[in-house]
């Protein structure tokens, strides 16, 4: 029961608790519509990968084969140097990248054969934003949750919650084109929420948010995670971030899984408990893919030591 | 989902942010209107050459006019897609169940519907200059229907295609030229009696628009000529026949 303040109203609940609410709730989010089944790669993973590869038309192997399961309700993260494959890969498993080897499936749907049942399974914020500048914040999320498939209320309710969680609420009903980098950061992760979707795609979400603001998005995903058993994959340059979040943590050069792990297991392997992840990271991209060899062969990826 | 859903929803998108961008209906009607006086009066004199279908050259100018706003107007569509490319909103829209043709296909139906009602001012100002047209209210907006699906299989598919190919607002608007061309070649200012050239008439026989402005031109000035709006919808549907293969291909080319 609520308690009530000395003026005799219902103190404001948290979006956070509301949003929870709503996620208890008997709403439709994971069915996935199709009249085709799931692809048996997918087993019980979340996301599955195998000898995924991707070589772009101008002759660039941005992927060389990799593999990798995240299993269902797992935040998995995605660590590596700029141009290692990190989006790349991220925008196979999203559908927006044809992979040109391997195969995938993403809620237990293959990427390639089912992209729209992948579609309506998955939330997507992507490394640079993608907003429409001339929508207000409320219109783009309405509009994100409408082509889910969810009614004009249901898309509206959840808008307001989402902006009054990400702290948008004063500037629902402005364009997003007069909004802060930050502002519209917040905006695209809560887009990419909107339909609650049981598996989410998120590349560098908190680049460029200040420490208020990241930390706020990580409580965000936290609690997703716990309440939707929603499973995050998740591409980051902050090792903080990485280790607060993840369960696992893939760290991928030159287009090839080099280390994969929980952060403890990973900082073992380096040495010592002062190791952080900082220290897994450097060695092992620092080396190339030599430094493989210095690592125990149970957090090498198969797929890193056959193209080594 | 059906496929026709996120179509209509990326169209109401498209259709309340028009008033959110002024520029682009300020700029794209009054010049339209003023080629219309300024054309009419110029070429007024024609009116008075025998066998000339009409003694009122705005008349006669009318169907021309509402081509000149459709077909250079639809290509803000591909400059739109081209600009959701750059700001990377389009990708967002693909992470949804929303194809690439809704996508499309939405923004050329607002547009399609802007150029409707641009079209018909120009016809009022026709109207306003003692113009008549022959088959009434339906007849114009039966002529405004043919002027902008026209204006959509044809130079909308055609920027469409190249906004995705390219991606780039600037290289979409870098073929704007040619939508005059597919007006100029065509009986739009004068009859094909005063075109002495047998090139250019030759030209103008093979040139789609002049079949559309054709069966237009008939429902300003005479009457319901039903196989000339008959062949105008062939055509219609022929072109968009032609360019479906170009866009399913590049609809590819959008997921890298």
């Amino acid at each position: 029961m609520q308690t009530t303040t000395s003026s005799g109203l219902a103190p404001r609940r948290q979006p956070e608790a509301r949003l929870i609410e709503l996620l208890s709730s008997d709403l439709p989010r994971r069915s996935a519509r199709s009249g085709r089944g799931p692809d048996r790669l997918g087993g019980p993973d979340a996301i599955v990968a195998e000898g995924l590869g991707k070589r772009y038309p101008n002759g660039i192997e941005a992927v060389r084969g990799i593999s990798l399961r995240v299993g269902t309700g797992e935040i998995y993260g995605v660590l590596g140097p700029n141009g290692a494959g990190k989006s790349t890969t991220i925008g196979i498993l999203g559908t927006l990248v044809r992979p040109t080897s391997g195969r995938a499936a993403v809620a237990g749907f293959d990427v390639v054969a089912a992209p729209k049942d992948v579609r309506r399974n998955i939330g997507f914020a992507m490394q640079e934003v993608g907003l429409d500048e001339l929508a207000t914040g409320r219109e783009l999320l309405v509009l994100q949750g409408r082509l889910h498939g969810l009614s004009r209320r249901e898309a509206a309710r959840r808008a307001d919650l989402l902006l009054e969680l990400v702290g948008l609420e004063s500037e629902a009903n402005e364009r997003i084109a007069g909004y802060s980098g930050g502002m519209k950061r917040r905006v695209d992760l809560a887009s990419a929420l909107i339909h609650l979707p049981p598996i989410l795609f998120l590349d560098e979400p908190t680049e460029g948010l200040d420490p208020r603001a990241r930390t706020a998005i990580w409580e965000t995903l936290e609690r997703l995670n716990a309440v939707l058993d929603a499973t995050v994959l998740l591409t980051t340059h902050y090792m903080a971030e990485a280790e607060r979040l993840c369960a696992r943590i893939g760290i991928i050069d030159r287009g090839l899984i080099v280390a994969e792990g929980t952060p403890a297991e990973l900082k073992g392997a380096v040495g010592g408990p002062n190791a952080t992840l900082e220290d897994v990271y450097l060695r092992v991209t620092g080396r190339g893919f030599a430094a493989e060899e210095t690592l125990p062969a149970e957090l090498t990826a198969n797929n890193g030591r056959e193209a080594a | 989902m059906k496929s026709t859903w996120p179509t209509w929803l990326l169209t109401k998108r498209t259709l309340v942010q028009f008033p959110r961008n002024p520029m682009v209906l300020g700029f794209s009607v009054p010049p339209v209107l003023i080629m219309f006086l300024v054309f009419g009066a110029l070429f007024a004199s024609v009116r008075h050459l025998p066998g000339f279908p009409t003694d009122n050259y705005y008349e006669y100018l009318a169907p021309a006019a509402v081509l000149m706003t459709t077909i250079p107007g639809i290509a803000n569509s591909a400059v739109a897609l081209a600009t959701d490319f750059q700001n990377r909103y389009l990708y967002k829209l693909l992470t949804t169940p929303a194809s690439v043709g809704s996508i499309m296909l939405g923004r050329l139906l607002a547009d399609g519907a802007r150029l409707f009602i641009q079209g018909g001012a120009v016809l009022l100002l026709a109207l306003a200059l003692g113009a008549q047209i022959a088959t009434g209210f339906a007849g114009a907006l039966l002529m405004l229907l043919i002027g902008t699906l026209f204006a959509i299989v044809t130079f909308g598919v055609l920027t469409a295609n190249l906004a995705l190919k390219t991606k780039d607002p600037a290289a979409v608007q870098a073929v704007f030229p040619m939508a005059f061309l597919l007006i100029f070649l065509s009986t739009a200012y004068q009859t094909t009696d005063q075109i002495e050239s047998g090139v250019l008439r030759a030209i103008i026989d093979a040139n789609p628009t002049e079949y559309v402005l054709r069966a237009m031109r008939g429902l300003m000035l005479t009457g319901y000529d039903w196989t000339a709006i008959g062949v105008a919808f062939l055509v219609i549907l022929g072109l968009g026949l032609l360019g479906l293969p170009f866009t399913i291909r590049n609809y590819r080319s959008v997921y890298r």
